[in-house]
């Protein structure tokens, strides 16, 4: 790429049409917090020329400028919508400045509830995902031989795991482990589901290749159908993984006293909209993070496909 | 006793309620250290015979003895290469090899294992692939590592079910002639015996000791035929000599002149 390719950018105007508006009288009488709001914006100015310096794939570098495009062209529209011509309602649409601030004020309160409901997440979906997928596969590879395990894994699974919840309640002690619980569940049956589909599509030319090797029965199982299934294994634990950052968001607004979904809950309660939309913002950057480690984790194991 | 014993073979398979023989009253023998080629017609049942050799199905009648006991499932004693699909491919072809001699040789230590693919890994010309996936390798190099695995495993017998069948044609020349040298050796140490099954009468003559024709509805043993030519061969001078070419014309007249009886006889009805 020619230097004019990697820095001649539309994201770049964007960037000094956000600065040219800082310039603007504000209408709002409240407090904006604008520099927050622009020391936000030049961190990702800088972060996105370094990235723009590294990134080798014009394409990788197109969607990745795009996508600093679009928060600055929303943090623009924001800022005139709200500081500057104040034509939305100021309670319940702070300007960016202030939820920036908002941010960084409540920063070791945000840390903790991200903590809380990561925490509860990784502990029940990866206990679905070890227990779901050695069962999988042993079911699996007698559903294979002729089995029933299919037909029961089908009606378990159909059972929408939220509807566990009240049993859940009266079976165990606190909200945490109710959570973790849930989280489980909906996770165990996709998962249980994909390694077993996975499994029983395995080609026979496959099994034939490892059965005249004479590998024992575990070999089988761990080191053949494993990694043969590994690509179905895979769409079940990303189904497992959306409906769990539901679930327990949703259950963290009816009953936690922590939590992201306790965070947006609670402060909409008493009217802090500017709280509640930090809230959202984190939610969205844990779920983007999570799903970014996830498909390079899926990626690298997959390395092999073409 | 010889190291392959095939008797009275039988295979029915059955199929939308309709059963049909694949193979019918099979029986010959094979002796250590002896490469012998089954040749014939698709549909003659030689993938069916040796997927019994292989220890994957089992006959409907008869049995197939190996040093004088009965297969019972597969066994450590065979080594297999397929057409296809040979290869695991999460797997490096060196960890295709490895994984091959770790189900044989249950003591090596890892090192040992990846020590002795790499070893097999070179025979075959492939040292500097051996850390690519079979995706990333061309169709006759992952015929070259599923080669060298089945090598690597030591067996006694390796049994290759037209293993070159799906590899272009120059290809298909250097790996047979890859084949025909790794197998006889340099005559210090006992041959494999080796079960070969092909279409190809030019490969069967350049690889085999014995080729075992077949013919078809139902698979049947046609002739068994001894290779004369010596050993070490070599395709460039032997393709030239008249004995080649007799030998090459008489077979392919056997060939025919089975499928003219089949067409001339029952097949033809219309």
């Amino acid at each position: 790429m020619t230097v004019k390719q990697r820095y001649l950018r539309v994201v770049h105007g964007l960037f000094i049409v956000f600065l040219l508006i800082q310039l603007i009288p504000d209408k709002l009488t409240t407090e904006t917090y604008a520099g927050y709001a622009i020391w936000f914006v030049i961190g990702v100015e800088v972060l996105t020329l370094i990235i723009s310096a590294l990134i080798k794939k014009p394409a990788s570098l197109n969607l990745f400028v795009d996508i600093v495009a679009f928060i600055y062209g929303l943090l623009i529209a924001w800022t005139l919508a709200t500081a500057k011509f104040s034509i939305l309602k100021p309670a319940l649409f702070p300007p960016p400045g202030k939820v920036f601030w908002q941010a960084v004020e409540d920063y070791d309160k945000i840390l903790v509830n991200i903590q809380s409901s990561v925490g509860i997440i990784l502990q029940g979906y990866l206990l679905a995902i070890i227990i779901a997928v050695p069962l999988g596969l042993f079911l699996g590879w007698s559903a294979r031989l002729g089995g029933a395990a299919t037909y029961i894994s089908k009606f378990l699974g159909a059972i929408p795991p939220i509807v566990y919840i009240p049993y859940g309640i009266a079976l165990l002690p606190t909200f945490r482990s109710v959570s973790v619980f849930v989280i489980f569940l909906a996770t165990f049956w996709p998962v249980l589901g994909g390694t077993m589909s996975g499994v029983m599509n395995v080609e026979k030319k496959t099994i034939d290749s490892a059965k005249v090797l004479n590998v024992n029965r575990f070999t089988m199982l761990f080191s053949i159908m494993l990694p043969a299934s590994l690509q179905q294994i895979f769409i079940g634990c990303n189904q497992g993984l959306t409906v769990s950052f539901v679930l327990l968001t949703s259950a963290e607004m009816i009953g936690a006293q922590s939590g992201l979904g306790y965070y947006i809950k609670n402060y909409s309660d008493f009217g802090d909209y500017t709280r509640t939309i930090v809230g959202l913002i984190v939610v969205g950057i844990v779920i983007v993070i999570i799903s970014f480690i996830f498909n390079r984790i899926q990626k690298f194991l997959l390395r092999w496909k073409v | 006793m010889s190291k392959i014993e095939i008797s009275h073979l039988t295979v029915d398979y059955v199929e939308k309620k309709k059963s049909f023989t694949a193979l019918k009253d099979v029986s010959f023998k094979i002796e250590e250290g002896e490469f012998v080629s089954i040749i014939g017609s698709s549909g003659c049942g030689k993938s069916t015979l040796l997927s019994i050799l292989e220890g994957i199905n089992s006959p409907t009648a008869g049995e197939i003895l190996i040093d004088g006991e009965p297969i019972r499932g597969t066994g450590t004693d065979r080594g297999v290469v397929f057409q296809h699909y040979s290869l695991f491919p999460w797997m490096t072809a060196r960890k295709n090899v490895a994984f091959g001699i770790k189900q044989v040789n249950k003591e090596a230590s890892r090192s040992e294992r990846l020590k002795i693919a790499d070893e097999f890994l070179e025979k075959v010309g492939l040292e500097q692939f051996k850390n690519k996936y079979p995706s990333q390798l061309s169709g006759g190099m992952q015929q070259r590592v599923a080669i060298a695995r089945a090598l690597a495993m030591d067996t006694d017998i390796l049994l290759m079910d037209e293993p070159f069948g799906a590899i272009d044609a120059k290809n298909r020349t250097i790996l047979q002639e890859l084949l025909l040298e790794l197998w006889e050796g340099d005559g210090t140490k006992t041959r494999k015996t080796v079960v070969f099954v092909t279409h190809d009468i030019d490969e069967a003559i350049l690889l085999s000791d014995r080729i075992v024709m077949m013919t078809a509805n139902p698979g049947q043993v046609f002739r068994e035929i001894d290779v004369p030519f010596e050993r070490p061969r070599n395709r460039g001078q032997l393709v030239q000599t008249k004995e080649y070419t007799n030998f090459r014309n008489k077979l392919l007249a056997l060939f025919y002149s089975d499928i003219a009886e089949k067409i001339g006889g029952e097949e033809v009805v219309l």
